[in-house]
């Protein structure tokens, strides 16, 4: 008889694996994120890039620290923290105070993420958690807005604010005040968080994401579709409405998020669908400007209940229960 | 098992802390919280409160007849927060308008009716007033360092000195209802790490979830190292 | 495809090597180990003894069960012993050693059955020793047996969806003749006017040959399935060939379906013509430290560990061998186990494919959602079974998992989704099983104490009778 091999490795089938892993995904969202941040260093100047830098070395930070805090194995391999971290700074006024932004970090990181039992188990999208614990917690620097490259000095005036500050389009149109044309919206040379200003950018992103299968188009056109459908029904642009503010940022990387969305498609249409309804609701009724990450926060809340009402049937059943 | 009066006293303080390990009075907790001074005279009704009722429901605890005891001991409660409330109304009027509805919703607050119904019905006078002090300081106790964390972080200041407001902007999150709870979470982590210390891991039989167990010999002897 | 619909499925890399090398015989080893189970059923008992001199296609072991399938020798040569010894399947087994003598004559008993009705081909069917060749090992002789009427198609699966695995292929090019004529036989005896060659379009040559063969003919047609794992699943076969969804819990044949293997057909065939029974198995020896990997005829019985030698050896350190494709096949601790008749595949791989992957956390991605072809949330069955909340097991339909294994194998944090859910369905299955024995004593003290009573009103009943 030939030669016995024994000790051979026993595992359960499959034995071959998508080459996908958790670290490729979170990878391509950086790599979607990129023309984001090229656009907003266009904008705001070096400032945008140092601020998302400083942004994602402090998620990786306090997520390395808080898993060796907890004695649980670290995950820092899986890039979600730099996910989050980057995403956050985009969520950002370009001139915020980088301490502050670090204290973002801690929220996301530490309290939203972490306690709850690191990746996978957080209840809402860190990074949204983190830009509103900001927003509420530093109301000022939060909506201090710099002034863009080339933003006219007419827009400034009408806004009413002084030289060095300016005012998001969101915050124009509330105020009544005259808008950038809509190209401009487009392209994104105007006002506003770090990484939002850009549709076209966010939108070469999340094109590649879908090429790449890392998200799947439901909510993102869900999201933007009732942004635009309820600002014509509201009687307003709806360009300028999906374009201003984080819709796009919001729509494509944030409700996106796998943790806080839905897992099935029709579950994932409901959830963009509710997402573009609160963000109109607030942004038409409510006394904040811009509503996207409270939306996604509200949203990301409701989850699991759409979840259980979206449940995947079963092939050939029909009904719930026909099936002994 | 009989407890000494001193631990009696004492038990209050950490390890059946009313408000982090009972979790009992939270609403006012949280909501009082936001700074020292009020975390400290809120503190000092509940004290003065807690400890009355707790001695005379002990003194009454053979007259009250037992399927009418909750009215009776919120009759009891309410007449101390009464007068608490007088006296604050007459001698610090500032405090008693920052603690505001709190004050008289100490009444129904679970704390004192919680240790009426668990401690002084069933314990001597003695041994209740001593009760009744100690979940009144590991109240104060809780509620003042609570108010201390968030008024510190939260608006920058200590007892209403300026501390760090001046030096940058407060993390004004914190004095609102999401930090208060962030805060409390954070409290009660600490002290079940005090009194539980590290939490045992559960054991498994990994012979279970491994995909070799049908060609293992030792999966009868309860487990290998893989 | 009778609906544009598709069921669910993942993409996987074909790695089919071996695409293309015909099936070599292999010489009979020195010693061949026959276990008296390689059926889902009842186990075999051993009809020879200890010295007996056995030949080629001679019955060895029998079982009066319905559900079971005889054993054939596939060698002739004298029986050395009969032991007990852990068979491939983690059981320890009754084997039958035959030391061979090369001779490889053919039993006397060896000759075509003689078919006059459908009991009569039910009959020869399980003489065949026949059992689903796919993989199932499920006796083919049930599966056959339906009522008359019932079914209306018959699928002939030559999806051969798994990577590496070529075998198939390699038979429908070399057999197609015999396995159409199989088929007819078949639906001849069973009265089934249907008949479905189901083949992945990755195998254009073998869709081209069945056409050329069934060229102007009505019965049977050929229907070219995506290249989508698991297209060779069962269920997934009925639904892409019939539109008919089959669910857990029933067989084919309550959907009108009888779903063969090509080559068990083609055995069949072979079977009714020249009465040899099953004793070869058509393999793929492949993996990436196979010397000379290649598509082999192998006598049943024969060590994995022979067949290794016969196709040229490892050129590697081997960590872990696979029986049948890396999607659904077993990996064995050990290489001297016996080929058995549900065996198609035997892979051989070294440390870097064997790493094992770490798990990591989900992140519900979905991934396997958007995979499963049964349309279940894994990562949902998975979480309940952490919980062991069996009620949300059935509640996600745990029972209705086929383990192909798309879920884990899209899954990003690596987790052995479908393994998980392997074990949940254990755990429904006991607690079913719990569940009907305390209803059954429940019913049977009911059923005392109605006796009881019935016995105490009687007595009463016959006291007041005697009292008046």
């Amino acid at each position: 008889m030939a030669d016995k091999h024994t000790n051979l490795i026993v595992s359960a089938a499959p034995h071959v694996c998508n080459p996908t892993d958790t670290a490729t995904i979170m990878r391509d969202v950086v790599i979607a994120l990129i023309p984001a941040l090229a656009v907003s260093t266009y904008v705001f100047g070096i400032r945008a890039i140092l601020m998302t830098v400083i942004c994602a070395a402090a998620c990786v930070f306090f997520e390395w620290a808080s898993r060796k805090i907890m004695h649980r194995e670290n995950t820092i391999g899986d890039w979600s923290a730099i996910v989050t971290g980057v995403i956050l700074a985009f969520n950002l006024p370009v001139g915020m105070p980088f301490w502050m932004a670090i204290i973002g970090c801690f929220v996301a990181i530490v309290v939203v993420k972490q306690i709850f039992g690191g990746l996978g188990q957080n209840f809402a999208n860190p990074a949204i958690v983190g830009r509103i614990a900001l927003f509420i917690g530093f109301a000022t620097p939060m909506t201090t807005w710099s002034v863009t490259k080339n933003m006219s000095q007419a827009i400034i005036n009408n806004a009413g604010v002084d030289a060095v500050t300016g005012a998001t389009p969101l915050a124009m149109w509330n105020a009544g005040a005259e808008l950038p044309s809509n190209l401009e919206m487009f392209l994104g040379t105007i006002n506003g968080s770090l990484g939002e200003v850009s549709a076209l950018a966010l939108l070469i992103g999340g094109i590649y994401l879908v090429v790449r299968k890392v998200i799947s188009p439901a909510i993102p056109c869900a999201f933007i579709g009732t942004v635009a459908v309820l600002s014509l029904i509201m009687g307003f642009d709806p360009i300028f409405q999906v374009c201003a503010g984080g819709v796009m940022l919001g729509a494509i990387f944030m409700a996106t998020d796998y943790v806080t969305s839905p897992i099935t498609t029709s579950g994932r249409i409901i959830f963009g669908i509710g997402c573009g309804i609160i963000t109109m609701l607030i942004r038409a009724y409510a006394s904040y400007p811009e509503g996207v990450s409270f939306a996604i926060l509200l949203m990301n809340i409701l989850t699991p209940h759409i979840d259980s009402i979206t449940r995947s049937k079963l092939n050939g059943v029909e009904k719930k229960g026909a099936k002994k | 098992m009989k407890k000494s009066k001193l631990q009696i006293l004492t038990n209050g303080i950490i390890k059946e802390n009313p408000v982090l390990v009972l979790v009992l009075g939270t609403c006012p907790t949280l909501a009082i919280s936001t700074q020292a001074i009020n975390g400290i005279g809120m503190g000092a009704c509940v004290l003065v409160v807690l400890t009355c009722s707790n001695i005379i429901i002990s003194a009454l605890k053979k007259i009250i007849p037992d399927t009418v005891r909750i009215p009776c001991y919120i009759t009891v409660i309410a007449t101390f927060v009464t007068i608490v409330q007088l006296v604050l109304k007459a001698y610090a009027p500032a405090l008693d308008k920052a603690l505001g509805v709190y004050i008289p919703l100490i009444v129904v607050n679970c704390i004192i009716l919680g240790r009426a119904e668990a401690f002084a019905n069933k314990n001597s006078v003695v041994d209740s007033a001593l009760d009744g002090i100690g979940m009144g300081l590991g109240y104060t106790l809780t509620a003042t360092v609570m108010a201390c964390i968030r008024e510190l972080i939260g608006s920058g200041t200590l007892f209403g000195a300026t501390i760090t407001a001046n030096l940058f902007s407060p993390f004004t999150i914190l004095i609102m209802a999401p930090g208060g709870f962030f805060v409390f979470g954070c409290l009660i982590a600490l002290v079940n790490k005090l009194t539980k210390g590290k939490v045992k891991e559960k054991r498994v039989n990994k012979c279970l979830t491994c995909p070799g167990a049908e060609f293992c010999n030792e999966v009868q002897e309860g487990g290998c190292d893989k | 495809m009778s609906s544009g619909k598709h069921l669910k499925g993942v993409h996987v890399n074909h790695s089919k090597n071996t695409a293309g090398m015909p099936i070599i015989p292999m010489p009979v080893p020195e010693r061949v180990y026959i276990p008296m189970s390689m059926h889902i059923g009842a186990p075999c008992q051993p009809v020879v003894a200890k010295g007996d001199h056995v030949k080629v296609g001679q019955l060895i072991g029998d079982c009066d069960k319905p559900v079971s399938a005889p054993i054939h020798s596939s060698v002739s040569g004298d029986v050395e012993s009969i032991e007990q010894f852990m068979t491939q399947n983690g059981r320890v087994d009754t084997n039958i050693v035959i030391k061979t003598d090369g001779k490889q004559e053919i039993a006397e008993t060896v000759v075509p059955p003689v078919i006059n009705s459908r009991e009569d081909f039910i009959k020869a069917v399980r003489a065949s020793g026949l059992v689903g060749l796919g993989g199932a090992s499920f006796p083919m002789s049930i599966k056959y047996n339906t009522k008359p009427g019932q079914v209306d198609t018959l699928i002939l699966n030559g999806a051969e969806c798994e990577p590496y695995i070529t075998v198939d292929h390699a038979a429908m090019l070399a057999y197609a003749q015999d396995m159409v004529d199989g088929m007819r036989t078949i639906m001849k005896w069973l009265d089934i006017p249907r008949g479905i060659i189901g083949i992945e379009s990755n195998k254009p040559d073998a869709i081209a040959k069945f056409n050329e063969i069934l060229a102007g003919s009505t019965d049977i047609s050929v229907c070219t399935l995506r290249q989508v794992y698991p297209q060779g699943a069962e269920r997934v076969i009925i639904y892409e060939c019939t539109g008919r969804h089959l669910i857990a819990g029933k067989l084919p044949a309550d959907v009108g379906c009888i779903v063969s293997n090509v080559t068990s057909v083609l055995k069949l065939q072979q079977f009714l013509t020249t009465g040899m029974p099953l004793t070869t198995k058509f393999l793929t020896v492949d993996g990436n430290i196979v010397a000379k990997p290649q598509n082999v005829e192998v006598p049943i019985g024969t060590m994995i560990c022979d067949l290794i030698e016969h196709c040229g050896g490892l050129t590697g350190e081997v960590k872990k061998i696979l029986l049948g494709g890396p999607m659904m096949g077993r990996a064995i601790p050990r290489d001297d186990f016996a080929i058995l008749k549900s065996n198609n595949a035997v892979l051989c791989f070294d440390e870097k494919f064997a790493a094992q992957r770490k798990e990591t956390a989900c992140i519900n991605c979905g991934r396997c959602v958007a995979g499963c072809p049964m349309n279940l949330m894994p990562a949902r069955l998975s979480r309940a079974f952490k919980d062991k909340d069996i009620d949300a097991l059935r509640e996600y339909n745990v029972m209705s998992c086929m383990d192909c294994g798309c879920c884990a194998y899209s899954c990003p944090a690596r987790k052995q989704l479908n393994f998980e859910i392997k074990q949940a369905k254990t755990l429904v299955m006991e607690d079913d099983k719990k569940k009907k024995a305390k209803a059954e004593a429940a019913a049977a003290k009911e059923a005392a104490k109605a006796a009881e009573a019935e016995a105490a009103k009687a007595a009463a009943e016959a006291k007041e009778g005697g009292n008046k």
